[in-house]
């Protein structure tokens, strides 16, 4: 029986607990460790497919999967303890040894800190700098020499016309070849790799959603496994009963690899000579040998069993945002147990909490160097929840959730991205207030989500309220229904400001050349008499993006149906066990797919410029305009000038209601044309603001653009204001606050930079929870309220200082806009981002005045 | 003519000797081959370094191992079309033309005659920077061009350039 939730620990800080010798020793190692590409997983998969014949099948089963999936989990080394990692070194990268504990066995990867290569999907972009990755100025890996000819000549050749992309390019062409008996073409994988107006993640995962691992801990594998069997009896539709052969053998799969792990541990154990570690080996393999094939009967027979499951989970999919959801409830009634009869103290569990986080973030995603441009300083994004209210409306806020935030602040780890829910009511004050103290002690975690925003965003989409109420936050801010919601929240990740240039020059755009119509023409805009002609050309345009993106996204989705089934992935869901039909197929009870919009606050303030100057005021003509964008403001610096000032041109962040209205306008507009689209799993797609880091890519890429922003300038983080043009602190939170959360489902971040306050903590305290407790407020119904924050709390110096002495700051976290990222490893558009955000400095709501960063070289 | 010479000649070169004397001819050649670059057109250079590459192959064992089983047909052209050359990988074997061929797993079409010196002299042959730059546009199958990327990195890394 589920016991009540309870806060039952007095100092909710719980200061006197730190990190254990084990722990320090651990992070330590951990920090010093560079990653290491590994190469076992795609060498056992790719012998399993060339010796199956899948190359050459037109179509994989999920039983194909399951059983290469099998094979790769069974053979794989069972890891207990690395021994040895790569450091950075003066010419080179050098090997180090060291003799690590953890409380968890096995590794995503066969090393320390490891880069998993998935050949299925965008491993071969890696292939021309195998030979320099290690050298290489942004986020090096470490790679043998033999392991570069392994992946030369063995592994990579046989994925050349078998990964995901050139699948949806060829059924591209088919599409095409049918529908205008045209060879070789497919205009919407050519609009994808140009790079400049969207992104799409399904060539590179089937991921962004969370799994749930509560039944696994409750009644262990075999049960399921008895489950499935006795499914696939009762059933007569074959393709049912392979789903059901199909989930059983990657469950056995996964109990081998916990056995073999154990076995591992006891041979360990049986050459230990010091006691203490010989133990340690010996409780692993007991632990191991019960679970996840057993119901869990501790803390941390729970944990072990969310660790193999994830590792597991790992083996089929790349981890690009796959979250681990709400911890502090699925892992309770264990802790309190174990806590109520004494085989547990709180020191004990956060020992443990630290060892898991660690474990989480044993990988880093395999990113090609001109990704780096785009992406640089990623982490996984594995999301994790605490806190919120239950399927009955409940604050579930217990003892627990601090263990997990102590661990988080002792820690102060990139992956995994702890995220806050938060249900205002004067008994959750103190819980408020310590998560803005975690925030102020690692400077950058955990996120803050709105319960009762978020909530209302879900059900507007069709949810039901216990459904809602269940969610957990996935990749950086997005909202799911824990385990039975398949949204593939960044299916899409568009970049909004193209639409902005595809509108300025009537379907063409000034990166890819003027004399390419990229789009369809929409008017002149030399030509138009009223604002409102201008937002129909927008739309158009906008529309026209939409129904491409979407169009892409379902043929890639189609792709992974016919060639990337995921059993492992729907035998931790709700869905895919009742209905029999794997998640890709729309197995999870509640299917969309998720886009997030880059540049929304530059898109709007351009059009609130657009408005009043060209329009309204007619201080330019829209021919000057252009004149002045294509000269990147040289010779108009006046109008530049006016353009960026808020006193005189409308700007999102000050109450401006026009400027408002504008945002309002446009999350309106994608959230119908976004909206409208099926997905190919019978779903709808979503939109969020929450960019990572490709406001900076897409920035670096684009030219100047009405709201007077300069060429290759970074955009806004998320659905944050523009930087440097918002100067009070709570009009910012009230324009964000004022936005539709219906329309804001697939999440959103804003990114706030509060200056810190050393030396009256507590005053700072008082007012960082009094700014969230008012951007969080509806108002009395007036408003939705704010669904998201998220915050930087590190002085300007310390940004300036890390930029040139990047080692001294190595720990140095921040938001970047969803996820936490390490500031040392961002590329260098990106931190020039972080330091140029506005900051606020809370005891006067006032933002403070700093020079704009001049780009690092 | 030429590949006769080269199956007869140059072939039998990495039995007789070992793998290192091959790559010692390479670099000597590679030498010669900078020297004649200087000063050379675009649509010379590209020949040049495609045809330097395919002697590569025929010297080295360890080089041709790169091609053994592997089929592809480049296009490399600017958008004037004044620079075109075509790499065929068949057989184990590397054939350069100076045409236009039609049939092409990849075409890459470069903006102009700098962008492909651009990503010819890259340090990585990274097409994908070269995107980013919207220096060029291709059409096709990306693999084949990651795959040319590593050929021309493996090269360097023999002769000890790279």
């Amino acid at each position: 029986m589920d016991k009540e939730q309870q806060v039952a620990i007095r100092d909710l800080s719980l200061e006197k607990y730190d990190l254990t010798k084990r722990v320090s020793y651990l992070k330590d190692i951990y920090f010093r460790a560079m990653p290491e590409i590994c190469i076992e997983r795609p060498r056992i998969i790719t012998k399993f497919h060339e010796n199956s014949g899948l190359f050459k099948k037109k179509s994989i089963t999920i039983l194909d999967k399951a059983r290469a999936y099998r094979d790769v989990l069974e053979r794989r080394t069972p890891i207990v303890r690395h021994s040895c990692s790569y450091e950075k070194g003066v010419k080179k990268m050098k090997r180090f040894k060291f003799k690590e504990a953890p409380l968890f066995a096995g590794s995503t990867t066969s090393k320390f800190k490891g880069v998993p290569l998935y050949p299925e999907f965008l491993a071969l972009a890696l292939w021309p700098e195998l030979w320099t990755i290690s050298k290489r100025a942004s986020n090096p890996f470490h790679i043998t020499d033999n392991e570069v000819k392994k992946l030369n000549y063995e592994i990579f050749p046989h994925w050349i016309e078998n990964n995901i992309t050139e699948l949806a390019r060829k059924r591209c062409y088919e599409e095409n070849l049918k529908k205008y008996g045209l060879n070789k073409h497919d205009p919407e994988m050519k609009l994808l790799e140009r790079l400049v107006i969207f992104l799409a993640s399904k060539p590179n995962c089937i991921s962004h959603t969370i799994p749930d691992f509560s039944k696994a801990i409750k009644q262990g594998l075999r049960q399921i496994i008895k489950d499935v069997k006795k499914k696939k009896e009762e059933t007569s539709e074959d393709s049912k009963k392979e789903f059901y052969t199909a989930i059983s053998e990657v469950l056995e799969g996964i109990i081998t690899y916990s056995k073999n792990l154990a076995a591992e541990a006891e041979k360990l154990a049986s050459k230990e000579r010091d006691p203490v570690l010989k133990k340690e080996l010996l409780d692993i393999a007991e632990i191991n040998s019960h679970v996840p094939e057993y119901p869990a009967r501790t803390f941390r027979e729970g944990l072990t069993t969310i660790w193999i499951c994830w590792i597991a989970i790992h083996l089929e999919n790349p981890n690009v945002g796959l979250s681990l959801g709400r911890l502090d409830q699925v892992l309770y009634n264990l802790y309190r147990n174990d806590i109520d009869t004494n085989k547990l103290t709180i020191e004990q569990a956060i020992e443990l909490i630290c060892c898991l986080w660690l474990k989480i973030g044993d990988h880093v995603p395999a990113i090609p160097d001109a990704g780096e441009q785009l992406f640089g300083g990623s982490g996984s994004n594995q999301a994790i929840t605490i806190g919120g209210v239950d399927k009955n409306g409940k604050d579930v806020v217990s003892d627990l959730t601090y263990v997990m935030l102590r661990a988080t602040e002792l820690m102060k780890l990139r992956d995994p991205n702890l995220n806050a829910r938060y249900y205002q009511s004067e008994k959750s004050r103190d819980y408020l207030r310590r998560l803005c103290e975690v925030n102020i002690n690692t400077g950058a975690t955990p996120a803050l989500h709105n319960d009762k925003a978020v909530i209302k965003a879900l059900v507007h989409k069709g949810e039901t309220v216990e459904q809602a109420r269940d969610y957990g936050v996935i990749g950086c801010v997005e909202p799911g229904s824990n385990g039975r919601f398949y949204g593939h929240t960044a299916a899409i990740l568009l970049n909004l400001t193209s639409a902005l240039e595809l509108t300025l020059f009537n379907g063409r755009h000034r990166h890819t050349g003027m004399d390419l119509l990229i789009s369809t023409e929409s008017g002149d805009v030399t030509t138009f008499t009223t604002f409102e002609e201008f937002k129909a050309a927008f739309e158009k345009q906008t529309r026209w993006l939409v129904e491409q993106t979407t169009n892409l996204n379902n043929i890639l989705g189609r792709i992974h149906q016919d060639f990337y089934p995921t059993p492992i992935l729907s035998a931790f869901f709700e869905g895919p066990m009742k209905k029999g039909k794997d998640l890709i197929q729309g197995g999870a009870m509640i299917n969309s797919s998720g886009a997030t919009i880059i540049g929304l606050a530059d898109v709007a303030d351009s059009l609130s410029a657009i408005q009043r100057v060209v329009f309204e005021e007619r201080a330019t003509s829209f021919a000057d305009l252009l004149q002045a964008l294509e000269s990147n403001f040289e010779g108009y610096e006046f109008l530049q000038k006016r353009l960026m000032n808020p006193d005189k041109t409308p700007k999102y962040g000050n109450e401006n209601s026009a400027a408002d209205a504008n945002v309002s306008w446009i999350v309106e507009l994608l959230d119908k044309a976004f909206g409208e689209k099926m997905n190919y799993r019978g779903g709808h797609y979503r939109v969020g603001y929450w960019t990572m880091t490709n406001h900076a890519g897409f920035g670096r890429l684009m030219k100047a653009l009405p709201n007077g922003r300069k060429a290759h300038e970074n955009f806004t983080s998320g659905i944050t204001p523009v930087s440097g043009v918002t100067p009070y602190l709570t009009k910012a939170l009230n324009s964000v606050a004022k936005q539709p959360v219906g329309c804001l489902s697939n999440g959103i971040a804003l990114n706030l930079k509060y200056t810190p306050e050393h030396g009256n903590k507590e005053k700072m305290l008082d007012n960082f929870v009094a700014s969230v407790e008012g951007y969080f407020d509806d108002a009395n119904g007036e408003r939705d309220g704010g669904m998201e924050i998220q915050f930087n709390i590190t002085t300007h110096d310390d940004f300036v200082n890390a930029v040139a002495n990047p080692e001294i700051y190595k720990e140095l976290l921040v938001r970047v806009s969803g996820y936490t990222a390490y500031f040392k490893d961002l590329n260098p558009q990106m931190q020039k981002e972080i330091i140029d955000r506005t900051e606020y400095l809370l005891s006067t709501g006032k933002a403070r005045d700093f020079a704009p960063f001049p780009l690092p070289k | 003519m030429r590949s006769i010479l080269k199956r007869f000649l140059l072939r039998p070169i990495p039995y007789f000797f070992t793998d290192i004397v091959g790559v010692y001819i390479a670099r000597l050649f590679s030498r010669s081959l900078k020297k004649e670059l200087s000063g050379k057109a675009t649509d010379e250079f590209l020949e040049l370094l495609l045809r330097g590459m395919d002697l590569a192959f025929y010297l080295s064992k360890g080089y041709r191992k790169n091609i053994r089983d592997f089929e592809g047909r480049y296009l490399f052209k600017t958008a004037d079309n004044l620079v075109a050359a075509s790499a065929i990988f068949k057989d184990g074997d590397m054939e350069v033309l100076e045409d236009v061929i039609d049939d092409w797993d990849i075409m890459i079409t470069f903006k102009d005659s700098e962008a492909l010196l651009a990503y010819i002299f890259s340090k990585d042959q990274d097409i994908l920077d070269s995107i980013l730059a919207n220096d060029v546009e291709v059409e096709g199958n990306l693999n084949y061009i990651y795959k040319f990327g590593f050929m021309v990195r493996d090269l360097a890394h023999k002769l000890g350039v790279g």
